[in-house]
């Protein structure tokens, strides 16, 4: 294009014409202005969504952080939140966002109870049993919820008046969504660093035998962090559920993006999952517009290994210490 | 003499299947300086441990003012009363110098004093007063020394039982943190000392154990064992 336009511009001497074909009209560039808008309403939306991701992925690595286990009931329970959010929705009526609540609660007492079933006996054990037991309760609650509601879509119907960006609207759901990942990852984050329960979280993490020596219990404080872990699990389910239709199933591809999220943000960073979850979000919406979606699971898992190849801690990670 | 504040009684624990102490039995009276002493791998450490229930006692009894506290975890016995300075500092690295001082005032009966606390915490080290915001991590093996000693003093102990308090630190800053726990002696701490540098744990103690192999091989005023040339020349080397 350059190059024809300098080769008609050299018969006057004028750089720029006001008139004539090589001018592009406005309904030449509509496509490409369209094309532009559309990229990036679509990467907003992805930052929207992942907002959500990173909700999700803190309750994943803040349970790696504090006990070392990485938790395979991360997808189940991201369904349980679905679900919860759903039956409260059409059994009780209740509003979606109202039903965060019980859902976060229901999550909290329901990881609580995990802990002390499945994980108590293997934290500081070798990374396999962990492995195990956690992926065995995962399979229970999956089989179970697979009984109850077979492998069916559902959906939480639900539309919030949102706004329009181009061809591309922004339902009030999506807003939502990522205003309350965004106040819960906060609330974490003031809870983590402010609270008498929070630093002791932390100082479990940091050193366990030393919080035990200054009257910490322990187990108790793990329990509950795992408890916390998993609430905040369901409460990205319930807010997923708000957005897309899903199955029984669907928890589980949330948790594989969850390790891309955790690796991104950093190993056992709350704080930085959300920073993560925003930045795997972002691809999403900028790639989604050119290549077929099935193809982004595989360029997140290409991400996701490259990622620990070059920067072990992850992306956002601090700096290790001793 | 009165009922000592702490009693062990014939206690037998190790490590995985290997059993390091073969009944171990001290008496710690309120408000004197008791000092365990002995050669590498005697089991001063794991005797610590075992009292604390930080390694779970196999055998034997341990008494804390009265009360029979041989089963209890280790943070119940620090909310008992019961702290442990642990060798090699173990302070929460990723947190403030305040945040530290928190931790130690964890249970509820510190809770209240928290900052009557903190305050004679600043006191006795004025340099982690002018560090409370900075990490713990951060800190050199000296100001993580006085951390450490500071962190416990928060739980309010009745007893505070330190471990290997001058190792890896300078001549000078050992000099000073025994001046600190000199202080805490007149103040009438009681105080269970677990220390490599014999004479300064012997100048300071009224009463000295020493153990060998896992069991007590002698004990008395600590100014007796001092003297005493078959414990300095085949345990203490000295």
């Amino acid at each position: 294009m350059i190059v024809s336009r300098s080769q008609h511009n050299t018969n006057n001497k004028l750089v720029f014409r006001p008139d004539g074909e090589d001018h592009p009209s406005e309904s030449e560039h509509e496509p490409e202005r369209r094309f532009m808008l559309g990229l990036f309403a679509s990467m907003l939306d992805g930052v929207l969504v992942g907002a959500v991701y990173g909700l999700a992925a803190s309750g994943l690595t803040l349970i790696w952080g504090v006990m070392d286990v990485i938790n395979l009931t991360h997808g189940a329970m991201v369904t349980m939140g679905m679900f919860g959010v759903y039956l409260l929705f059409t059994e009780t009526g209740l509003n979606p966002y109202a039903a965060l609540v019980p859902v976060a609660a229901l999550g909290f007492v329901a990881g609580v109870v995990v802990y002390w079933t499945a994980v108590h006996r293997v934290v500081g054990r070798p990374p396999l049993m962990s492995l195990l037991t956690t992926f065995a309760v995962n399979l229970m609650v999956i089989g179970t919820g697979t009984i109850l509601w077979s492998t069916s879509p559902y959906n939480v119907d639900v539309n919030l008046p949102g706004f329009s960006l181009g061809d591309y609207t922004f339902t009030g759901n999506h807003l939502l969504a990522a205003l309350a990942a965004l106040i819960i990852a906060g609330g974490l984050s003031l809870f983590l660093g402010r609270t008498r329960l929070g630093k002791a979280i932390r100082a479990v993490a940091g050193n366990r035998m030393a919080a035990e020596l200054m009257g910490i219990p322990s187990s108790q404080v793990l329990a509950r962090a795992f408890g916390i872990g998993i609430a905040l699990a369901a409460l990205a389910g319930a807010l997923i559920a708000t957005l897309f239709p899903f199955t029984v199933l669907s928890g589980g591809s949330y948790e594989l993006k969850s390790f891309v999220v955790t690796v991104l943000g950093g190993l056992g960073n709350p704080t930085g999952a959300l920073a993560g979850g925003i930045l795997l979000g972002l691809m999403e919406g900028g790639l989604t517009p050119f290549i077929t979606v099935s193809w982004i699971p595989v360029i997140e898992f290409a991400l996701f290994v490259a990622v620990l190849i070059a920067f072990p801690h992850g992306l956002f990670a601090r700096r290790p210490r001793r | 003499m009165t009922e000592p504040i702490l009693t062990i009684t014939d206690l037998e624990t190790g490590y995985g299947d290997v059993q390091v102490l073969w009944g171990v039995s001290l008496q710690v009276p309120a408000g004197r300086v008791t000092t365990i002493i002995g050669a590498n791998g005697a089991g001063k450490t794991t005797t610590l441990y075992g009292t604390m229930g930080w390694l779970r006692p196999w055998r034997g009894r341990i008494a804390l003012k009265g009360e029979d506290v041989t089963h209890l975890p280790a943070w119940a016995k620090t909310q008992r009363g019961l702290v442990l300075i642990p060798e090699g500092r173990q302070l929460f690295n990723t947190m403030t110098v305040d945040e530290n001082l928190d931790m130690g005032a964890f249970s509820p009966r510190a809770r209240r004093g928290r900052e009557i606390n903190r305050q004679r915490v600043f006191s006795l080290f004025p340099r982690l007063q002018e560090r409370r915001r900075q990490q713990a991590g951060t800190f050199s093996g000296g100001e993580q020394q006085m951390l450490a000693v500071g962190r416990g003093l928060m739980a309010e102990p009745d007893v505070l039982m330190i471990d290997e308090l001058s190792l890896g630190l300078s001549p000078l800053l050992t000099q000073q943190l025994f001046i600190t726990l000199k202080t805490l002696k007149q103040q009438g701490l009681t105080i269970v000392l677990v220390e490599q540098n014999v004479h300064l744990a012997l100048a300071l103690s009224d009463y000295a154990y020493v153990l060998a192999e896992g069991r007590v091989f002698a004990e008395g005023p600590a100014h007796e064992v001092a003297t005493r040339s078959d414990i300095r020349t085949a345990y203490l080397g000295l």
